[in-house]
């Protein structure tokens, strides 16, 4: 089953893990999986629409899905997905 | 509490005032104790500033470089504890930009630059609903 790296900040919402196993053969099947597990990670995943946050950026293996086919993106039984947030920020 | 280690320290300057007048950014690793509370930065990644545009007052990290400091991080058993970046000639603040693309947990550790050197450096972490920042104590080699 493929498994999920979930970074520290939402590791509360995880059950407190930092690697989560989730079912599915895509990225948005692995993702639903995940959420349906752990209800409390889906806010901070997916907007009020139902994509993917803007600050959220999803590896599958070593490659971001952006460039990739994003959610429609195939998972190995066997693959690492990871959340990495995005960080920015400026002065003014 | 956050505090960071010289060698690290040394990173976190070094890349200030290499990038300055322009902002610099970076990730810090190291260790959590007491829940989260206690953070020990024992490496720095120094980064490119990955932002389109004028870099004088603005910083984004490319998830690239994130990723591949979490993969570095578990490789050495520690933790992304967050991430640096440098205010060329500004106070180390927190600004309504630097909340609006932050994450909670993290530590955010801002480094004033005045005339390409070091001035000081404040640590802050967001809340949860990020409307708000408090600051972390900090504890650095005094330089
Ligand atoms: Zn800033």
């Amino acid at each position: 089953m493929p498994h999920i790296l979930i970074p520290a900040p939402l590791r509360q919402y995880a059950g407190g893990q930092s690697s989560v196993e989730a079912p599915g053969a895509t990225v948005a099947e692995v993702l639903a999986a995940l959420t349906s597990l752990h209800p409390d990670l889906r806010k901070h995943l997916f907007s009020d629409q139902g994509g993917l946050r803007s600050f959220v950026n999803i590896y599958v293996g070593d490659e971001d899905i952006r460039y990739l086919e994003k959610e429609q993106t195939a998972v190995g039984a066997s693959e690492t997905l990871t959340i990495v947030p995005s960080i920015a920020g400026g002065a003014r | 509490m956050i505090e960071i280690l010289p060698a690290p320290w040394e990173v976190i300057l070094g890349h200030a005032r290499a990038c300055y007048p322009r902002e610099c950014c970076g990730i810090l690793l190291g260790e959590v104790g007491d829940g989260g509370s206690r953070r020990r930065v024992t490496i720095a990644v120094a980064c490119a500033n990955a932002y389109q545009g004028e870099q004088s007052d603005r910083f984004e990290l490319d998830p690239a470089d994130q990723f591949e400091a979490q993969r570095l991080a578990r490789k050495e058993g520690l933790e992304v504890l967050g991430f640096f970046h440098s205010h060329p000639d500004c106070d180390a603040y927190f600004s309504a930009t630097d909340l609006a693309h932050s994450w909670p947990w993290y530590s955010n550790l801002v480094v004033s630059i005045r005339h390409g050197g070091f001035d000081h450096a404040r640590a802050f972490r967001a809340n949860e609903a990020q409307t708000e920042s408090t600051s972390e104590e900090l504890i650095c080699p005094t330089s």
